[in-house]
């Protein structure tokens, strides 16, 4: 098979209709009581969720937390394959081992790849669910990518059902276009709360679900990160300074339909 | 201006090589002369040692127009005898206009002195085929020796004492007494085994299908060593003498036909510039040069997924589609500096470093999610010189400061520079600040030298935090 037939070849409608009439088998919940209970238990550990940065630069707060919910998986489990380009890598740095330790993940169980572009890292993401050598996948896509469209997420759906892996793509500095995924979720770094000593406290997020394909209505969330149990925690949309858009005004959807 | 080299006609008309230009064009006006290119001849006679890979793996080149192969053991395909392939040889030096002169002997020397004079036994050669000094050549010949088999009933001890000990063993070479063996291009490989067509395939299918016999091939044969293969070559001999290699290396040793036959389709798939199978291949061959201990695994009798291996086969195919290079593993730096205690090394070369430094759970993490390297400059505004941002410009945007921690302070590692035990010399030390600026986003910013230690200390972003 060439690259082509992989990225062209139309995914089949039948096994697709068959997915949708499906229900998601396993939910991953997330640990913040408020955000397991609005989601009905979780999120599907066998789906593929899109992670926006709400905003220019929270490209990074959408790719830790996505790298979070994977670290919710079981720790036998967590073989993480990280998909980016050299784009990403040139605009938001290198992933730092000595910082992951730190978020509670396992870098040793954290497998690199760096494609040349988009077609190497859809190609190698995909490869990387049907292989199930890891338990989740996350592709990383910053900036406008042509190439994830409805056809590639639905192959991504498909196959991560198929395997049972937890795929995750991660959309810096982007414009969310249609596409096939579970679910998808605005991701932007939130206030912490301060140690003493006004020094910046633990990873707080505002996350915002934009759509469900299970049906559930769109809701926003602060929450925060506990490295040591590895678990998210309700935060107080108040605990900071600024709540920022919590209120999801600021939903790019909108946005763009608005414009 | 001399001349190097002169063919057949030039020769007919009187010219040797080392004449002078001046002289072979006063008696051949319109001589053609090219400029002499050592890198092209030398380029002729690797292309050619490639294509000669397909009698022997073990060939060896006797520059400046020789090549010297040794087939021990590998005349059976050709009949059984060596003139068979010689012929063979021949046959298709001549195909690509190449006049060459084949013979065949015990020993090296004896093979280049045989094809270089063109007689037929060694006591017929004359005295030049002795490779020594021109002194000893005028001595040899004064005394009344012509040819090697005068030297050879002449007893060696006297003659040894007269022109030293090189004499008697450049002798015993020539005489196929004593064989030196030649230094092959390459080592030998582990297994190597390969098919001839009668017809040269030229369809990628039937390439991958010669693939997929050969991988089964040397599966078996790996398997009865107790072995697994790290690389695995494939030589596509085409029939007019090109040769097109492909290699892929696997993390971990292994004899998985179907694994290789993957792995060699993927390769073939990614290719940058495609196979050109010309008129076709008559021969492709698989060759293992790299091997390591693998014991027999016994298939379980429940098909259990086993995620090791999983991996590895990931790992391998990725890295034969992308580049071993961009499969990356993490792994510990012996350094204090920051963008030097974490380092990303190919994941093929070895599994990842197992431990790493952990913090207390209480803290928030002190360490990025993602680091720049080299850092970026930003700008800073401080209250104190040697105090903390209270705001600072990155990437054309203002942030400020709601919440900071630090200095950490992490100093120039001066046992790495030269004179760096001396005051002043030993590099800036790094004053690392934890901040958060008021829309909650967290970044890791240092002051690249203290107050006071020289010059306007700068200031980086070194990495942002989750």
């Amino acid at each position: 098979m060439n690259n082509k037939a992989i990225l062209s070849a139309p995914a089949s409608n039948r096994m697709w209709q068959q997915y949708q009439s499906e229900k998601p088998q396993r939910l991953l919940p997330i640990g913040a009581s408020l955000v397991d209970q609005r989601l009905q238990g979780g999120i599907a550990q066998d789906g593929l969720h899109e992670f926006f940065g709400a905003d220019q630069s929270d490209g990074t707060a959408a790719a830790a937390f996505a790298l979070l919910i994977a670290l919710r998986l079981p720790q036998a489990e967590t073989h993480i394959l990280w998909v980016s380009g050299d784009k990403e890598r040139q605009a938001l740095g290198r992933l730092y081992a000595a910082g992951l330790v730190q978020m509670g993940a396992d870098p040793a169980r954290l497998l690199l790849v760096q494609a040349a572009d988009m077609r190497d890292a859809l190609r190698a993401a995909a490869d990387g669910i049907r292989s199930k050598a890891a338990g989740a996948v996350i592709l990383e896509a910053q900036g406008h990518a042509r190439l994830i469209d409805l056809t590639s997420t639905r192959r991504l759906v498909l196959a991560a059902r198929e395997a049972g892996v937890l795929a995750l793509l991660v959309r810096g500095d982007a414009v969310p276009m249609p596409s096939a995924a579970t679910t998808r979720w605005q991701v932007r770094s939130a206030p912490s709360r301060p140690l003493p000593g006004n020094a910046p406290g633990f990873a707080t997020f505002d996350i915002d679900l934009l759509r469900h394909r299970g049906g559930i209505a769109p809701f926003a969330a602060r929450v925060t990160w506990d490295h040591g149990d590895r678990i998210f925690h309700d935060a107080p949309l108040s605990g900071g300074l600024s709540t920022g858009s919590a209120g999801g005004t600021t939903d790019p959807e909108l946005r763009r339909q608005s414009a | 201006m001399r001349l190097v080299a002169c063919d057949t006609a030039a020769l007919g008309l009187g010219m040797t090589p080392g004449m002078t230009l001046a002289d072979a064009r006063a008696r051949v006006p319109d001589l053609a002369v090219f400029d002499h290119d050592p890198q092209a001849d030398r380029q002729l006679l690797e292309w050619l040692a490639d294509g000669c890979e397909r009698y022997t793996p073990s060939c060896a080149l006797d520059p400046p127009q020789g090549l010297i192969l040794d087939i021990s053991g590998c005349a059976h395909i050709f009949g059984g005898t060596e003139a068979a392939l010689a012929r063979d040889l021949k046959m298709r030096l001549r195909r690509n206009g190449l006049t060459a002169r084949i013979a065949l002997g015990a020993t090296p020397d004896s093979a280049r002195a045989r094809a270089r004079f063109g007689v037929r036994t060694i006591s017929a050669l004359p005295l030049q085929a002795l490779d020594c000094d021109a002194k000893v050549h005028a001595a040899l010949q004064r005394a009344g020796l012509k040819t090697i088999g005068d030297l050879a009933s002449r007893p060696r001890a006297a003659f040894a004492a007269r022109f030293g000990k090189d004499y008697g063993r450049t002798l015993a070479r020539l005489l196929e007494e004593e064989d030196p063996r030649i230094t092959p291009r390459r080592a030998a490989p582990v297994i190597q085994v390969a098919l001839n067509f009668a017809e040269p395939v030229a369809r990628t299918q039937d390439v991958l299908a010669a693939i997929t016999d050969l991988a089964r091939q040397s599966a078996i044969l790996l398997q009865e060593r107790g072995e697994g293969g790290r690389r695995f070559e494939i030589c596509l001999f085409r029939s007019d003498g090109h040769v097109a290699r492909l290699a892929v290396d696997t993390g971990t040793p292994t004899r998985d036909a179907a694994l290789l036959d993957r792995l060699f389709g993927e390769r073939i798939d990614t290719l940058s510039d495609p196979l050109d199978p010309g008129f076709g291949y008559d021969m492709i061959q698989m060759t293992v040069p790299r091997s390591e201990r693998l014991a027999h695994i016994q298939a379980g009798l429940e098909s259990k997924v086993d995620a090791k291996a999983e991996n590895a086969a990931l790992i391998d195919r990725l890295s034969v589609r992308l580049g071993p290079g961009r499969i990356r593993h993490f792994h510990t730096g012996n350094s204090h500096i920051p963008e030097r205690a974490a380092l990303e090394r190919p994941a093929q070369a070895g599994p990842p470093s197992a431990v790493w430094p952990t913090t207390r759970v209480q803290e928030p993490q002190a360490r990025p999610f993602r680091l720049f390297d080299p850092p970026q400059p930003v700008e800073v505004t401080a209250l104190l010189p040697d105090g903390p941002p209270r705001q600072f410009r990155w990437r054309r945007h203002v942030h400020l400061v709601q919440y900071v921690e630090g200095p950490e302070r992490i100093a120039a590692e001066w046992w790495r520079r030269p004179a760096g035990h001396e005051p002043g010399r030993g590099g800036l030390t790094r004053d690392y600040y934890r901040v958060e600026d008021s829309e909650g986003r967290r970044f890791w910013l240092f002051r690249h030298g203290l107050y006071g230690e020289g010059g306007d200390p700068r200031w980086y972003l070194h990495g942002l935090f989750a």
